[in-house]
């Protein structure tokens, strides 16, 4: 640390003494002055003081030494209209309204207690790969960084979990700190990320468009490190030794060991004989029934996907068609007298009376909102047994006044039967259970984040939308989770008026789906939209209260509303600090003189990188970003540089700086909870690999630009 | 004076905590807007101005909160690694010198702006105006608790000086709690692998 320390103070008199002999004394003009408010705040910001404090007293410092050069009469007055406006400025910004909510949304995430079951889940789904708990430990990090967005949580987190798991398992002591170290840093990149935003807000670039185009960036740079760990572990098994059977072994349930032992060990006929066979007593039927739910999810979402989409293909082109009434193979005729009384209560569906209809049958059979005592909600049967015909697409011919499906469709349909055919083919006892797993702990994260991200990029919701329906995911998942931890007596009393708040929210919703693939004629009526809201409030109430969220909540509003006023204070003082500089005219001075270097672009991608790259160990990423983006954006049109490729280059690179030593936080994160025998030299080490492989994605992304520029350049032009 | 210091962190806390309800609020209202328009087809153009508002008050209001409770980031590397006498030193001239000239400004030029705004009834600009004068006021009231917390923050660094090492502070939720961590990892050992 005492080399550290002298490190820095050099550094600092470096600066000053720079400053001191470089500056043209004699001929000092504004521009000249903006320079050294340039180099100044990077001395200020490492001796330490709240950096959002000492950019906003810089900032008005030195605006007011602008002012005061033109007029000295209204400087004052000047400079504190620009503080105040530059301050409101950001207080409606409506970029930045998103940060809040996403914080809110991960705090939430975070405090669900679900990331154990997280990692359990993916490690036994990974066991028989190489390396399988590194990988484990990596897609966990990954997933969960991505839904929570706080590195150094997540690093914790996994710190007291895998690591000592991957210890125990013979992993060597640098591959498994250097897993969790770039793991967990994976959530500034992987959308959505705050990082994300807060370039967007500073260099003015669309964070939908960031989103779209950092997506595949991280998943790249995930899987090179998933890859990675996988070779490893393949030529240096001493490294992270494969599993012994007995770890491999996927703990089955009782009942599920039972039935194999009789029926064999395929899932699907050994269930179904469980269920239609003979009664017996050792084997309860509820949690027989309850597989083969499970084992039907795919099917019956893939059912339901197709039939949507059929609807939708195939819709008869006359405008007054009733044929939103009349699904399913039915002509038009038939039904066009009940057309009239589609609003009234109580009537039951269309489409549920065709249930002998296969093929098309899939859009009702999944809603059947639990609560059917309400009068206004669908009354679906439920119709899981008559469910595997349904998706063979040779039954649902193309009748009465609707257009033929084109042949893509029934090929993609054919290949998802033939996928699920083969699947449930496969589908042993263990790949049950894994499944089974998987369903209670990855998909909802994972429907959660692909939900958020999927309706900001496909212009469904703004980012601000779509985080506060994350936050309100992650209020849902962690009621949830927490619910589980509780009795189950309890449970059993709480489980009714669940059900009926959520089969009156629920209802709504699928009407309103129902509507829109035009099923339904009739829109959402109102007074169901009223009560399925207030349904839901209730149920958020209710919740709180039996699950006593209470406490989880209160921390994560403070922590929100904590961590938002670090960044947000930090936007008010780079705004003022920025004003400054450039009235100063500080920009014309970096421009003329990076001109003057006749740089082609890659070189000053180079050197910005390798700026950003050194600026990583004394700063964090928001003062980097805060500070310097506004520097570099505006020189990126002389060299021809998209910003948001820019972008994607630096959220790229600031994962370096978390890894990168002697400052690395992610490494002193988990040097906080490792065992005493992990050093922090061996964390440092450990990440260097990740180090390179970051290295190598940044490489990558400037070879092939589309890896980033394809998916916004799809979607938005 | 330590009772001093600890009744303003009291007052910015609970101003901040306070105002941090608003996130919920704000989670609420854009879900139910969304809601309502989307699904409804019902939209309210004021949502989008309330939503903005609560956003900042959300953050100007736990500006001094998150002071009190060294939230904000700063440059630790040579900081951290400094004695407390030292650090002290340091934010003391950095305190006077950054620190109270910026939030002087913000609050002095907070209220003129402000009273402004007041004084012609300044609405939004939307078909159904909301009032945006208490908007405005924000800035002063944010300006006024961060000027009292940095006054004492300057004691506590005059204390620091003196005795050489930082006064106590109020404890408040941690962003990485270990004990609570330990807890999450820990406690629901047995039925990660049983049924739900």
């Amino acid at each position: 640390m005492k080399k550290g320390l002298a490190f820095g103070f050099g550094l600092m008199a470096l600066i000053l003494l720079a400053i001191a002999v470089l500056t043209p004394w004699s001929t000092l003009t504004n521009g000249h002055i903006g320079i050294i408010m340039l180099c100044l705040i990077v001395v200020a910001m490492m001796l330490g003081f709240p950096s959002a404090f000492t950019l906003m007293g810089m900032g008005v410092l030195f605006s007011w030494f602008a002012y005061r050069s033109v007029d000295p009469a209204i400087a004052v007055q000047q400079t504190l209209d620009l503080a105040v406006q530059r301050s409101y400025g950001v207080m409606t910004s409506d970029v930045l309204i998103a940060v809040p909510l996403f914080l809110f949304m991960g705090y939430l995430v975070e405090r669900a207690k679900l990331i154990k079951k997280l990692f359990h889940a993916i490690h036994i789904a990974t066991a028989r790969i190489p390396g399988s708990l590194a990988v484990a430990s990596l897609v966990t990090c990954a997933i969960f960084a991505t839904a929570t967005g706080i590195v150094g949580a997540v690093v914790t987190l996994m710190g007291l979990l895998a690591l000592p798991a991957m210890l125990r398992a013979g992993y060597d002591t640098k591959l498994s700190a250097g897993v969790i170290a770039a793991g967990g840093t994976l959530g500034i990149l992987i959308p959505p990320s705050i990082l994300l935003i807060v370039y967007g807000a500073t260099a003015g670039v669309s964070v939908v468009q960031l989103y779209a185009g950092a997506f595949f960036p991280g998943l790249l740079l995930a899987g090179l490190y998933v890859v990675y760990v996988i070779l490893i572990a393949w030529f240096k098994p001493h490294w992270a030794p494969p599993l012994s059977a007995e770890d491999r072994r996927v703990p089955l349930p009782p009942h599920m060991t039972q039935l194999s032992a009789r029926y064999g060990g395929l899932a699907l006929p050994a269930l179904l004989r469980a269920l239609l066979g003979q009664r017996d007593a050792t084997v309860s039927r509820a949690a027989v029934g309850r597989d083969l739910l499970v084992i039907s999810l795919p099917l019956l979402a893939f059912a339901l996907i197709m039939g949507l989409t059929w609807n939708t293909l195939t819709k008869p082109t006359e405008v007054f068609d009733v044929s939103g009434l009349v699904e399913m193979g039915v002509s038009a005729e038939a039904y066009s007298s009940g057309g009239g009384e589609e609003t009234a209560p109580g009537i039951s569906e269309p489409p549920a009376e065709e249930a002998v209809a296969p093929g098309v049958e899939a859009p009702p059979a999944l809603e059947e909102p639990p609560t059917l005592d309400e009068p206004p909600i669908l009354e679906e049967p439920t119709t899981l047994e008559a469910l595997p015909a349904l998706a063979e697409p040779e039954a649902a011919a193309p009748a009465g006044g609707r257009e033929p499906a084109p042949a893509a469709f029934w090929k993609t349909v054919g290949a998802g039967v033939a996928v699920l055919g083969v699947g449930y083919l496969l589908l042993t006892f263990p790949r049950l259970e894994v499944f089974r797993v998987l369903l209670t702990s990855f998909f909802p994260l994972a429907v959660m984040i692909t939900g958020v991200l999927g309706s900001i990029v496909f212009g469904l919701a703004t980012p601000t939308e779509a985080a506060a329906m994350g936050a309100l995911g992650g209020f849902i998942l962690a009621a949830f989770y927490m619910a589980q931890d509780t009795p189950r007596e309890q449970r059993r009393r709480w489980w009714p008026g669940w059900v009926v708040l959520w089969g009156i929210f629920l209802a709504s919703v699928v009407w309103f789906i129902l509507h829109r693939a035009q099923v339904i004629a009739a829109p959402l009526p109102p007074a169901l939209g009223q009560a399925s809201m207030l349904a839901f409030l209730a149920w958020g109430l209710l919740a709180s209260w039996q699950v006593k969220l209470f406490p989880m909540l209160r921390e994560s509003v403070f922590l929100t509303a904590k961590t938002s006023a670090m960044v947000c204070w930090l936007f008010v003082g780079a705004s003022i600090y920025s004003a400054a500089f450039s009235l100063l005219g500080g920009q014309h001075v970096v421009e003329a003189w990076v001109l003057s270097l006749n740089m082609t672009p890659l070189e000053f991608l180079l050197l910005t990188q390798l700026i950003i790259f050194i600026l990583g160990w004394p700063l964090e990423w928001t003062e980097i970003i805060v500070i310097f983006m506004p520097i570099f954006i505006p020189l990126l049109a002389h060299f021809n540089i998209d910003p948001l490729f820019f972008g994607l280059l630096v959220a790229l690179n600031l994962q370096m700086s978390f890894l990168s030593p002697p400052m690395a936080p992610s490494a002193f994160y988990l040097k906080g909870v490792a065992p005493p025998s992990v050093s922090l030299g061996q964390i440092f080490l450990g990440s260097m690999p990740f180090l390179v492989l970051v290295i190598v994605a940044m490489a990558m992304l400037y070879i092939w630009p589309q890896i980033g520029l394809w998916l916004p350049g799809v979607l938005y032009k | 004076m330590q009772k001093f210091l600890m009744a303003v962190d009291r007052l910015t806390t609970f101003a901040g905590r306070f105002f941090a309800w608003s996130i919920v609020a704000l989670t609420l209202l854009v879900s139910w807007e969304v809601f309502s328009r989307y699904f409804l087809n019902h939209p309210h153009p004021w949502a989008l101005d309330a939503q903005i508002m609560l956003y900042g008050i959300l953050f100007m209001m736990a500006g001094a909160y998150t002071l009190a409770h060294q939230g904000h980031v700063r440059g630790d590397v040579l900081y951290g690694a400094l004695r407390p006498r030292t650090q002290a030193a340091i934010d003391l001239v950095l305190f006077v010198f950054f620190y109270l000239p910026g939030v002087l400004a913000l609050t002095w030029a907070g209220w003129t702006y402000a009273n402004e705004s007041l004084a012609i009834r300044e609405n939004t600009f939307s078909p159904d105006p909301l009032p945006l004068y208490p908007f405005k006021f924000v800035i002063p009231a944010a300006g006024f608790l961060l000027l009292l917390q940095g006054i004492v923050e300057i004691l506590r660094c005059v204390v620091c000086l003196r005795l050489g090492e930082w006064p106590a502070r109020m404890k408040d939720v941690e962003e990485i709690d270990l004990e609570e961590l330990r807890a999450m990892v820990k406690d629901d050992g047995e039925d990660a692998g049983s049924r739900p």
